[in-house]
């Protein structure tokens, strides 16, 4: 196992450790589309809070391929695919007496959601 | 897979934290120069002013305004500032219209190249738990009332992407140095929990 | 996992209550909690997707009455034992080591 010493801790600091994944691959979903959030209940790691979960969204932006956190906190590999910025409202989210003007951008992988039919 | 020990650990974090340093240091798992120097960095070294240099330049420089909305990676790069926690960013702009405010519900996802590291109030459960549901509340409680016309964009972070806030220039800052512009540049503008004031 | 941290639209969390100038730390120990993370972080012992959920698997109770480099030192010490660097036993002697020595 390797060490950080001293003297790699600035280049550590600048560089990071981009979870980006430098692999074109097909998207599920285009700027636009309207989506369905999975109702998913893993007991293990996922980012995908309970809040939107079988909510109705719209993507907003493709921000590219990305290591996915349910494989990848569990030692189960690291699945990369396309992560969007999905817009949703108040209203879909909290109900009827919600804003009406506001919106809730999240960040949400392929296998977080569904096409909305 | 346990979530807690038999024995609860002594409820003394500085004691068990010494235990642990002391531990990894003698199987030279963690190097002791490297604690401190990770310290420095994080303490004195980054912090909210990168941001605002950011905020500045983008105020005075339409073209690098383009290039940060376009790429705020590489626009932020530019400047000096980049790495952990900031490896892929997005700057929203606030404007007359639309008041944006960025918070992690699920733990404490924030730009630290640009902004350092975040306050305890914004890794901490109130705020998590208000700001995707009643944002217009939270920003009442920083004292930042908007009008109702405003449309708030509420950016939870739960993925890589970090999510810097470009807040509008102030009226009456014509002629002012970068400089200048960079020191009236608050964190909390930069979160969407504030806006900017001239002096 | 369904668990406390995904806080997002919960009530009765109280006021937000923001301090003014608020230091980077705290506290002596908190530095040294943050510096021992980010050692082991960066050396790879665990990705920061194991990270986020070790702090995930503390304990509800735990997590709402401990505060934030609380739950990182938690972390740390969760993932350093169940990856074999130490073992609980070594990290209890320590302690108890420690804990005589400030008697």
């Amino acid at each position: 196992m390797a060490v950080l010493t001293a003297d790699m801790v600035a280049g550590l600091a600048a560089t990071g450790a981009s979870c980006r994944v430098d692999e074109s691959m097909a998207s599920r979903f285009s700027v636009g589309d309207h989506i369905v959030v999975r109702n998913i209940n893993p007991p293990g790691h996922t980012r995908l809070p309970r809040y939107v979960r079988g909510k109705r969204g719209v993507v907003d932006r493709d921000h590219g391929v990305f290591i996915y956190p349910d494989t990848s906190a569990h030692g189960q590999g690291e699945k990369p695919q396309h992560v969007y910025s999905v817009r949703f409202t108040p209203r879909e989210l909290w109900g009827d007496t919600a804003s009406d003007r506001d919106s809730l951008y999240i960040d949400l992988w392929d296998d977080y959601m569904d096409p909305k039919v | 897979m346990a979530s807690h020990e038999h024995t609860d650990p002594p409820s003394d974090p500085a004691l068990r934290v010494k235990a642990l340093e002391s531990l990894l240091i003698e199987k030279g798992l963690i190097d002791p120069k490297a604690l401190d120097e990770i310290i420095d960095t994080y303490e004195n070294k980054i912090g909210p002013r990168n941001g605002a240099a950011v905020v500045a330049r983008a105020w005075v420089d339409a073209d690098y305004k383009q290039r940060l909305l376009d790429d705020a990676t590489a626009a932020i790069a530019e400047l000096g500032f980049s790495g952990v926690q900031g490896e892929d960013m997005v700057v929203v702009e606030n404007s007359p219209e639309v008041h944006n405010i960025v918070v992690c519900t699920l733990c404490s996802c924030y730009p630290w190249p640009t902004l350092g590291l975040p306050p305890v109030w914004y890794k901490a459960a109130p705020y998590r738990s208000r700001a995707v549901a009643d944002p217009r509340g939270v920003l009442d409680e920083f004292g930042v009332p908007l009008p109702d016309d405003v449309e708030i964009r509420v950016w939870d972070s739960n993925a890589e992407l970090r999510y810097l806030v470009l807040p509008e220039r102030p009226e009456g800052t014509d002629g002012m140095s970068e400089d200048e512009l960079a020191a009236m540049v608050t964190r909390d503008s930069m979160i969407g929990t504030a806006v900017v004031h001239a002096p | 996992m369904n668990g406390v941290h995904d806080l997002g639209g919960m009530h009765g969390m109280g006021p937000i209550n923001p301090e003014a100038n608020e230091p980077v730390f705290h506290d002596d120990w908190e530095r040294r909690v943050f510096a021992v993370t980010i050692a082991t972080f960066g050396a790879g012992n665990y990705n920061v997707d194991e990270f986020r959920h070790g702090i995930e698997r503390m304990g509800a109770a735990n997590y709402l009455s401990t505060s934030y480099y609380e739950h990182w030192l938690h972390m740390v010490e969760t993932l350093m034992i169940e990856n074999g660097s130490i073992s609980r036993d070594e990290l209890n002697a320590e302690q108890a080591k420690l804990a005589k020595e400030a008697a």
